[in-house]
């Protein structure tokens, strides 16, 4: 099980060495990015056959917590590894002629990711979360135009906000209670942090991590950066960076903040973000910023989900980011070559029918028509929703079935588009075909998981009621006393 | 005792305060850097302060020295990789700054972000918003500067 470190440790150790393995031959360089990616991918699936034992704890270099650094690997945490990982190997956006520096920073957002998910100490989640984010601000500016440049400026500075914010979170969680290591926090919270201190620790790290989690205040950043950014970098930022960071809020959330006002604060700023997301992209005139501010509507629909306490918030909240973390990839790749105005869209259907296609079962799934994924997702969450006993809870529930109708009506406005040419009007040009294969994938990956659908709501259950385990967490830890 | 701490404390969140202000407040780029420079300067003195202790020895071990109160080293620790991390943070955003004057010959976040706007609408192919649909841009020469 040590072996789970190779999954943060290789991608660094190559990003740092490309530029010498590429001067040697450029050949390597070029294929030494996706063979690391391949071969981590291989030990975290053959590690997730050896998790069926329970979680576990790594204490790296040997020293006990909370002194020593702390590597907690469950189901949840390799899942979210396996993620960024397969992911960024699936995007690769190392392709063009920025080849080398653009193969470097995929690496380094691999390792950084999965280093990410599977940190169990708060000061090394912040530490991954900023390399994580220069990472993303050299992706985004890699387009190289000026309104990249501009994009990547005005995202870093809110980011920076966010990071400072964070580190302000974290310091007075140190000051309350001597310790960054997750488990013994879990410990020490009920006694320590639930006070107002801990509250307002908890809104500074969820408004800092929520950053990159296009959470409702701090998400001015995603329609300019995903509209300038590539297709492949938009997919990896909207699919898989926000779920990073959504996840941290919630471990954050379970086991050291479990006071009532800090649920109520994400499950306001989640409702927010559904309005404010869902009715700027029914405005929203070309498709990237479309599927931009839908994606911020979606993040709010997880926000809610997180913010209902109890396993039941968990598995709904992860049901609906697994689901988003295939769509909204897939979707951003069929943008690459459609971003432009929607009117510009018709007869889209002519010049390639398979991405057209792909385009409507994407739509479908993320407005939630069964028996598509998503609408499994979408009841759970509406489910949970209906058994907690406030009323803000069953106005969230109102909120996610108003934004479902504007997603289908924005989603099938564009779908209508792409089947109805006005003589004389030019179609748009076809997707790129490695853009179209990686979205036939994962479209065909959310087809399969219709007939799957029993086996994985089981699994997904299964890691839901792990992660949302706080006494678990402590006991696997096991940290010591504090002197 | 109490009251040397309390003044860091009113520091601490001062800047943090200050820095804010100035991120929100300014149009122009460099104040703004200057006031994210504050305001992660205000988180660093608030982690220092988490775990001060007045007159706390440095937590060296000397042979045949055994203080009373030693300082905890782990937020040290913590701030000294936060304030690296800051720098190289700031030399990007100010090599991004420089880019970003480069192409659109202004330092004005407002005009910035207009012509960003911009770009992104030509590359569209969409019109911007117009005042009916959107709220009227705000232009930088209007107040005098550019």
């Amino acid at each position: 099980m040590n072996h789970v470190v190779l999954l943060v440790a290789l991608p660094l150790l190559t990003a740092f060495l490309l530029p010498v393995i590429n001067r040697v031959s450029h050949l390597a360089g070029r294929w030494a990015g996706p063979a690391v990616l391949l071969l981590t991918s291989a030990i975290g699936i053959l590690l997730w056959g050896d998790l069926g034992n329970g979680p576990v704890a790594i204490e790296l270099g040997g020293f006990r917590p909370p002194l020593g650094i702390t590597i907690y690997v469950d189901q949840l945490a390799l899942l979210l590894a396996l993620a960024v990982t397969m992911g960024t190997l699936l995007l690769w956006p190392g392709g063009g002629e920025d080849r080398l520096r653009q193969s470097t920073l995929a690496l380094l957002l691999a390792g950084a990711g999965s280093g990410l998910a599977l940190s169990g100490d708060l000061f090394n989640i912040y530490v991954f979360y900023e390399l994580v984010a220069v990472v993303c601000y050299g992706l985004i500016a890699s387009r190289g135009t000026p309104a990249a440049f501009a994009a990547t400026l005005r995202y870093l500075i809110i980011s920076s906000v966010g990071a400072a914010l964070a580190l302000a979170g974290i310091a007075l969680v140190y000051q309350a209670t001597g310790t960054l290591n997750l488990a013994q926090l879990a410990q020490l919270a009920p006694e320590k942090l639930n006070n107002i201190q801990g509250l307002v620790a908890f809104v500074l790290l969820l408004v800092g991590f929520g950053v990159k989690a296009e959470l409702f205040p701090v998400n001015a950043w995603v329609p300019e950066v995903y509209a300038t950014a590539s297709g492949q970098v938009s997919a990896l930022l909207a699919g898989i960076v926000s779920k990073l960071a959504l996840v941290i809020i919630v471990r954050l959330l379970i086991l050291v903040f479990q006071q009532p006002e800090a649920h109520m604060v994400m499950l306001v700023l989640g409702i927010l973000g559904v309005v404010s997301g869902e009715l700027a992209a029914w405005r929203a005139r070309d498709l990237r910023r479309m599927l931009a501010f839908s994606s911020i509507g979606q993040l709010g629909v997880m926000f809610i989900a997180f913010s209902i306490p109890g396993p039941a918030g968990v598995f709904a909240g992860l049901a609906v980011a697994l689901h988003h973390m295939i769509v909204k990839p897939a979707l951003f790749l069929l943008a690459a070559q459609w971003g432009g105005g929607t009117r510009q869209l018709a007869g889209a259907a002519r010049v390639s029918p398979l991405g057209a296609g792909l385009f409507v079962l994407l739509a479908l799934s993320l407005i939630g028509v069964p028996p598509l994924p998503g609408f499994w997702a979408k009841l759970l969450v509406l489910v949970s929703l209906s058994e907690q006993a406030q009323t803000l809870y069953y106005l969230a529930a109102g909120v996610i079935l108003a934004g479902a109708a504007l997603e289908a009506n924005y989603l099938f406005r564009v779908a209508s588009r792409f089947y109805y040419a006005r003589p004389g009007q030019v179609p748009p040009a076809a997707p790129r075909g490695a853009d179209l294969a990686t979205a036939s994938l994962l479209g065909a990956g959310l087809l399969a998981s219709v007939f799957l659908m029993t086996p994985l709501a089981a699994q997904v259950e299964a890691i839901a009621l792990q992660a949302a385990d706080a006494g678990q967490y402590v006991a696997t830890v096991n940290p010591e006393a504090l002197p | 005792m109490l009251d040397a701490t309390l003044i860091f404390y009113v520091a601490a969140v001062g800047l943090i305060l200050i820095g804010i202000a100035g991120i929100v407040l300014s149009a122009h780029l460099v104040r703004v850097i200057f006031g994210i420079v504050l305001l992660e300067a205000g988180a660093n003195l608030l982690l220092l302060l988490a775990t001060y202790r007045e007159g706390a020895a440095a937590p060296i071990f000397v042979k045949g020295a055994f203080p009373a109160v030693m300082a905890d080293p782990v937020p040290q620790a913590l701030v000294l990789t936060a304030i690296v991390i800051g720098v190289g943070i700031l030399a990007l955003t100010l090599s991004l700054a420089l880019r970003v004057h480069r192409a659109y010959g202004t330092l004005d976040i407002r005009e910035i972000r207009q012509r960003m706007e911009q770009d992104i609408a030509d590359a569209a192919g969409i019109d911007m918003p117009t005042s009916s649909e959107a709220p009227a841009p705000v232009y930088a020469h209007e107040d005098g500067r550019s």
